[in-house]
Protein backbone atom coordinates (compact mmCIF):
# COMPACT_ATOMS: atom_id res chain seq x y z
CA UNK A 1 0.00 0.00 0.00
CA UNK A 2 0.99 3.73 -0.32
CA UNK A 3 0.86 6.71 1.84
CA UNK A 4 1.54 10.00 1.29
CA UNK A 5 3.63 12.09 4.48
CA UNK A 6 3.78 15.67 3.38
CA UNK A 7 6.02 17.70 5.93
CA UNK A 8 6.12 21.33 7.48
CA UNK A 9 8.77 23.83 9.16
CA UNK A 10 12.00 21.49 10.96
CA UNK A 11 10.18 18.20 9.37
CA UNK A 12 10.68 19.41 6.19
CA UNK A 13 14.38 20.29 6.07
CA UNK A 14 14.45 16.03 6.54
CA UNK A 15 11.60 15.02 4.94
CA UNK A 16 11.20 17.46 1.85
CA UNK A 17 7.74 18.81 1.02
CA UNK A 18 6.24 15.75 0.38
CA UNK A 19 7.00 11.98 0.25
CA UNK A 20 5.20 8.60 -0.87
CA UNK A 21 5.73 5.94 1.04
CA UNK A 22 5.29 2.00 -0.05
CA UNK A 23 4.21 0.13 2.74
CA UNK A 24 3.89 -3.41 3.49
CA UNK A 25 0.01 -4.55 3.64
CA UNK A 26 -0.98 -4.00 8.09
CA UNK A 27 1.77 -1.50 9.02
CA UNK A 28 1.28 1.19 11.32
CA UNK A 29 2.44 4.65 11.86
CA UNK A 30 5.41 3.33 13.72
CA UNK A 31 6.69 1.02 11.16
CA UNK A 32 6.11 4.32 8.33
CA UNK A 33 8.40 6.65 10.89
CA UNK A 34 10.94 4.04 11.55
CA UNK A 35 11.00 3.24 7.36
CA UNK A 36 11.88 7.09 6.35
CA UNK A 37 14.00 7.41 9.39
CA UNK A 38 16.53 4.53 7.35
CA UNK A 39 16.59 7.27 4.91
CA UNK A 40 16.14 9.93 6.25
CA UNK A 41 19.53 11.21 8.58
CA UNK A 42 17.66 13.04 11.72
CA UNK A 43 14.64 12.14 11.45
CA UNK A 44 14.81 9.51 14.29
CA UNK A 45 15.66 11.85 17.17
CA UNK A 46 13.26 14.97 15.71
CA UNK A 47 10.37 12.28 16.03
CA UNK A 48 11.26 10.04 19.05
CA UNK A 49 12.17 10.16 22.71
CA UNK A 50 15.11 8.25 23.95
CA UNK A 51 12.44 5.89 25.63
CA UNK A 52 10.52 5.55 21.77
CA UNK A 53 7.54 7.26 23.14
CA UNK A 54 6.97 10.08 20.28
CA UNK A 55 7.90 13.77 21.14
CA UNK A 56 5.89 16.05 22.24
CA UNK A 57 7.23 18.48 19.32
CA UNK A 58 5.86 16.13 16.64
CA UNK A 59 2.48 16.66 15.45
CA UNK A 60 1.39 13.95 12.99
CA UNK A 61 -2.22 14.02 11.56
CA UNK A 62 -3.48 10.83 10.03
CA UNK A 63 -6.39 11.85 7.54
CA UNK A 64 -6.69 15.22 9.23
CA UNK A 65 -6.96 13.84 12.80
CA UNK A 66 -4.25 13.90 15.37
CA UNK A 67 -2.93 10.13 15.53
CA UNK A 68 -3.33 10.51 19.36
CA UNK A 69 -6.93 9.37 19.21
CA UNK A 70 -6.06 6.65 16.01
CA UNK A 71 -3.58 4.43 18.58
CA UNK A 72 -0.73 6.74 18.27
CA UNK A 73 2.41 4.94 16.94
CA UNK A 74 -0.08 2.30 16.71
CA UNK A 75 -2.05 3.83 14.15
CA UNK A 76 -2.94 1.28 11.30
CA UNK A 77 -2.53 2.60 7.99
CA UNK A 78 -4.11 1.83 5.14
CA UNK A 79 -4.11 2.85 1.12
CA UNK A 80 -4.37 6.37 0.36
CA UNK A 81 -4.08 7.71 3.88
CA UNK A 82 -2.70 11.07 3.82
CA UNK A 83 -0.36 12.15 6.90
CA UNK A 84 0.61 16.21 8.12
CA UNK A 85 3.78 16.56 10.59
CA UNK A 86 4.68 19.84 11.26
CA UNK A 87 5.81 21.14 15.11
CA UNK A 88 3.78 22.68 17.62
CA UNK A 89 4.94 26.44 18.46
CA UNK A 90 4.47 27.61 21.38
CA UNK A 91 5.98 31.11 21.77
CA UNK A 92 3.76 34.48 21.88
CA UNK B 1 -15.54 61.73 18.30
CA UNK B 2 -18.00 62.75 15.92
CA UNK B 3 -19.59 60.44 13.67
CA UNK B 4 -17.88 62.38 11.02
CA UNK B 5 -14.40 61.82 11.98
CA UNK B 6 -14.69 58.30 12.70
CA UNK B 7 -15.78 57.53 8.97
CA UNK B 8 -12.72 59.21 7.92
CA UNK B 9 -10.70 57.56 10.05
CA UNK B 10 -11.95 54.17 8.70
CA UNK B 11 -13.04 55.24 5.28
CA UNK B 12 -10.12 53.14 3.75
CA UNK B 13 -11.93 50.07 5.46
CA UNK B 14 -15.29 50.79 5.65
CA UNK B 15 -15.79 49.91 1.63
CA UNK B 16 -14.04 46.18 2.77
CA UNK B 17 -16.83 46.28 5.51
CA UNK B 18 -19.68 48.63 5.33
CA UNK B 19 -20.82 50.89 7.23
CA UNK B 20 -22.71 48.19 8.93
CA UNK B 21 -19.96 46.03 9.15
CA UNK B 22 -17.94 48.81 10.95
CA UNK B 23 -20.31 49.89 13.46
CA UNK B 24 -20.13 45.82 14.63
CA UNK B 25 -16.17 46.33 14.83
CA UNK B 26 -17.09 49.46 17.06
CA UNK B 27 -19.55 47.26 19.04
CA UNK B 28 -17.38 44.40 19.50
CA UNK B 29 -15.52 43.60 22.86
CA UNK B 30 -12.68 41.69 22.40
CA UNK B 31 -10.40 39.91 24.84
CA UNK B 32 -7.00 39.55 23.97
CA UNK B 33 -4.30 37.25 25.91
CA UNK B 34 -1.53 38.63 26.16
CA UNK B 35 0.82 41.83 25.31
CA UNK B 36 3.94 40.47 24.33
CA UNK B 37 5.23 40.21 20.87
CA UNK B 38 2.08 38.67 19.04
CA UNK B 39 -0.18 40.80 21.55
CA UNK B 40 1.62 43.84 20.30
CA UNK B 41 0.54 43.03 16.88
CA UNK B 42 -2.49 42.18 17.90
CA UNK B 43 -3.37 45.13 19.64
CA UNK B 44 -2.22 47.73 17.38
CA UNK B 45 -4.17 46.31 14.40
CA UNK B 46 -6.93 46.22 16.45
CA UNK B 47 -7.43 49.28 18.12
CA UNK B 48 -6.41 50.33 14.60
CA UNK B 49 -9.26 48.92 12.86
CA UNK B 50 -11.81 50.34 15.34
CA UNK B 51 -12.92 46.95 17.86
CA UNK B 52 -14.78 49.11 19.92
CA UNK B 53 -13.66 47.81 23.25
CA UNK B 54 -10.30 45.58 23.81
CA UNK B 55 -9.27 43.82 26.93
CA UNK B 56 -6.02 43.13 27.28
CA UNK B 57 -4.73 40.77 29.80
CA UNK B 58 -1.19 40.09 31.15
CA UNK B 59 1.01 39.73 34.17
CA UNK B 60 4.38 40.96 33.44
CA UNK B 61 6.53 44.52 33.26
CA UNK B 62 8.24 45.15 30.79
CA UNK B 63 11.86 44.15 30.22
CA UNK B 64 14.62 45.22 27.88
CA UNK B 65 15.01 41.96 26.27
CA UNK B 66 10.96 42.59 25.34
CA UNK B 67 12.04 45.52 22.89
CA UNK B 68 13.16 43.34 19.51
CA UNK B 69 9.22 43.02 19.04
CA UNK B 70 7.08 43.71 21.46
CA UNK B 71 6.24 47.49 19.65
CA UNK B 72 3.60 48.42 22.59
CA UNK B 73 6.30 49.08 24.50
CA UNK B 74 9.49 51.34 24.54
CA UNK B 75 11.92 52.54 26.88
CA UNK B 76 9.97 54.87 28.64
CA UNK B 77 7.73 51.67 29.60
CA UNK B 78 10.87 49.57 31.11
CA UNK B 79 9.60 48.07 34.54
CA UNK B 80 5.96 49.08 33.63
CA UNK B 81 3.12 46.43 33.24
CA UNK B 82 2.69 45.48 29.91
CA UNK B 83 -0.99 45.70 29.90
CA UNK B 84 -1.18 49.20 31.19
CA UNK B 85 1.45 50.52 28.58
CA UNK B 86 -0.33 47.97 26.06
CA UNK B 87 -3.74 49.96 26.47
CA UNK B 88 -1.90 53.53 26.35
CA UNK B 89 -0.37 52.97 23.25
CA UNK B 90 -3.60 51.65 21.81
CA UNK B 91 -5.57 54.88 23.10
CA UNK B 92 -2.65 56.87 21.31
CA UNK B 93 -3.47 55.19 18.30
CA UNK B 94 -6.60 55.52 18.56
CA UNK B 95 -8.49 57.60 21.18
CA UNK B 96 -12.40 56.12 20.50
CA UNK B 97 -11.59 52.54 21.69
CA UNK B 98 -12.09 51.39 25.09
CA UNK B 99 -9.52 49.95 26.58
CA UNK B 100 -9.26 47.85 30.01
CA UNK B 101 -5.65 46.55 31.21
CA UNK B 102 -6.07 43.58 33.58
CA UNK B 103 -2.26 42.56 35.46
CA UNK B 104 -3.32 39.14 35.85
CA UNK B 105 -1.94 35.72 35.17
CA UNK B 106 -4.72 33.45 33.41
CA UNK B 107 -5.55 30.80 35.28
CA UNK B 108 -8.57 28.03 35.64
CA UNK B 109 -10.15 29.87 38.41
CA UNK B 110 -10.24 33.50 37.40
CA UNK B 111 -10.59 33.06 33.42
CA UNK B 112 -14.31 33.63 33.35
CA UNK B 113 -14.13 37.11 35.46
CA UNK B 114 -11.28 37.80 33.15
CA UNK B 115 -13.32 37.57 30.88
CA UNK B 116 -16.32 39.41 31.04
CA UNK B 117 -18.75 39.90 28.45
CA UNK B 118 -16.25 39.47 25.58
CA UNK B 119 -17.33 38.12 22.38
CA UNK B 120 -13.83 37.43 20.80
CA UNK B 121 -10.81 35.62 22.19
CA UNK B 122 -7.46 36.77 20.73
CA UNK B 123 -5.00 34.00 21.95
CA UNK B 124 -1.78 35.75 22.26
CA UNK B 125 -0.18 33.79 25.19
CA UNK B 126 3.30 31.88 25.22
CA UNK B 127 2.35 28.58 26.84
CA UNK B 128 0.04 26.32 25.86
CA UNK B 129 -1.31 25.34 29.22
CA UNK B 130 -2.80 28.81 29.36
CA UNK B 131 -4.05 28.36 26.13
CA UNK B 132 -5.73 25.42 27.05
CA UNK B 133 -7.60 27.33 29.18
CA UNK B 134 -8.90 30.05 26.60
CA UNK B 135 -9.84 27.29 24.30
CA UNK B 136 -11.84 25.30 26.77
CA UNK B 137 -13.28 28.89 27.70
CA UNK B 138 -13.93 29.40 23.94
CA UNK B 139 -15.77 26.09 24.18
CA UNK B 140 -17.62 26.86 27.18
CA UNK B 141 -18.89 30.18 26.06
CA UNK B 142 -19.27 29.18 21.90
CA UNK B 143 -17.58 32.49 21.23
CA UNK B 144 -14.47 32.44 18.20
CA UNK B 145 -10.65 32.01 19.39
CA UNK B 146 -8.51 33.29 17.17
CA UNK B 147 -5.06 31.01 17.89
CA UNK B 148 -1.33 32.44 17.16
CA UNK B 149 1.71 31.26 18.04
CA UNK B 150 5.55 32.01 16.96
CA UNK B 151 8.97 30.42 17.12
CA UNK B 152 12.03 32.37 15.86
CA UNK B 153 11.59 32.70 11.68
CA UNK B 154 8.35 30.27 12.00
CA UNK B 155 4.76 30.30 13.39
CA UNK B 156 1.34 29.30 13.16
CA UNK B 157 -2.69 30.61 13.37
CA UNK B 158 -6.02 28.97 13.30
CA UNK B 159 -9.48 30.08 14.36
CA UNK B 160 -11.50 27.77 16.57
CA UNK B 161 -15.02 28.03 15.91
CA UNK B 162 -16.86 25.84 18.58
CA UNK B 163 -19.36 23.64 17.38
CA UNK B 164 -18.02 23.92 14.06
CA UNK B 165 -14.31 23.49 13.83
CA UNK B 166 -11.74 21.53 15.89
CA UNK B 167 -10.11 23.31 18.78
CA UNK B 168 -6.96 23.86 19.98
CA UNK B 169 -6.58 20.39 22.20
CA UNK B 170 -7.97 18.56 18.87
CA UNK B 171 -4.73 20.01 16.89
CA UNK B 172 -2.46 19.91 19.61
CA UNK B 173 -3.73 17.19 22.23
CA UNK B 174 0.41 16.78 23.49
CA UNK B 175 2.01 20.05 23.70
CA UNK B 176 5.76 21.15 24.59
CA UNK B 177 6.79 22.31 27.61
CA UNK B 178 7.23 25.71 28.29
CA UNK B 179 10.57 27.63 27.57
CA UNK B 180 11.54 30.42 25.65
CA UNK B 181 11.72 30.15 22.26
CA UNK B 182 13.60 32.43 20.20
CA UNK B 183 11.67 35.19 18.69
CA UNK B 184 11.29 37.85 16.34
CA UNK B 185 8.90 40.92 15.87
CA UNK B 186 8.27 40.81 11.75
CA UNK B 187 7.28 36.94 12.79
CA UNK B 188 4.96 37.98 15.55
CA UNK B 189 3.63 40.76 13.20
CA UNK B 190 2.71 38.29 10.53
CA UNK B 191 0.82 35.52 12.52
CA UNK B 192 -0.44 38.45 14.73
CA UNK B 193 -1.74 40.48 11.63
CA UNK B 194 -2.98 36.93 10.65
CA UNK B 195 -5.42 36.89 13.54
CA UNK B 196 -6.43 40.61 13.38
CA UNK B 197 -7.15 39.48 9.67
CA UNK B 198 -9.51 36.63 11.23
CA UNK B 199 -11.06 38.52 14.04
CA UNK B 200 -12.02 41.48 11.15
CA UNK B 201 -13.19 38.65 8.78
CA UNK B 202 -15.22 37.07 11.53
CA UNK B 203 -17.21 39.90 12.53
CA UNK B 204 -17.79 41.84 9.19
CA UNK B 205 -18.79 38.50 8.13
CA UNK B 206 -16.57 38.42 5.16
CA UNK B 207 -14.14 36.07 3.10
CA UNK B 208 -13.17 32.45 4.56
CA UNK B 209 -11.97 31.64 7.60
CA UNK B 210 -9.08 29.63 8.77
CA UNK B 211 -11.81 26.75 9.71
CA UNK B 212 -10.28 23.51 10.24
CA UNK B 213 -6.97 25.08 8.31
CA UNK B 214 -3.99 25.41 10.36
CA UNK B 215 -1.69 28.01 8.68
CA UNK B 216 1.88 27.39 8.93
CA UNK B 217 4.11 29.98 8.18
CA UNK B 218 7.80 29.55 7.43
CA UNK B 219 9.70 32.56 7.56
CA UNK B 220 12.83 31.31 6.61
CA UNK B 221 11.66 29.67 3.43
CA UNK B 222 9.02 32.01 2.98
CA UNK B 223 6.15 30.33 2.44
CA UNK B 224 2.78 30.21 4.14
CA UNK B 225 0.62 26.81 3.98
CA UNK B 226 -2.20 24.99 5.26
CA UNK B 227 -2.93 21.96 7.45
CA UNK B 228 -6.28 20.75 7.23
CA UNK B 229 -7.84 19.11 10.16
CA UNK B 230 -10.53 17.60 11.37
CA UNK B 231 -12.77 17.74 14.67
CA UNK B 232 -11.64 14.73 16.95
CA UNK B 233 -14.69 12.90 17.72
CA UNK B 234 -13.18 12.01 21.63
CA UNK B 235 -11.77 15.73 21.74
CA UNK B 236 -11.80 16.53 25.66
CA UNK B 237 -12.50 20.25 24.93
CA UNK B 238 -14.97 19.92 22.29
CA UNK B 239 -15.93 16.26 21.40
CA UNK B 240 -19.19 14.62 20.79
CA UNK B 241 -19.34 13.89 24.10
CA UNK B 242 -20.53 17.82 24.54
CA UNK B 243 -23.34 16.62 22.40
CA UNK B 244 -22.40 18.62 19.29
Amino acid sequence: MKVNVVAFANFREILGKEIEVALPAGARLRDLLDLLAKSHLGLHEEVYEPTGALKDTAMIMLNRVNIDSQGGLDAALKEGDELAIFPPFAGG
Amino acid sequence: MSKDRDLLRYSRQIPLLGEAGQERLSSSHVFIAGAGGLGSAVAFYMAAAGFGRITIVDCDSVEMSNLNRQILHGMKDLGRSKAISACESMRELNPVVETEPIIATIEADNIDKLLGDAELIVDALDSFDARFLLNRAANEREIPLFHGAISGFRGQATTVIPGRTACLRCIYPRHPRSTPSPALGSTCGIIGSIQVNEAVKYVGGKGRLLENRLAIWDGLASVLEEVEVDRDPDCPDCGSYRGR
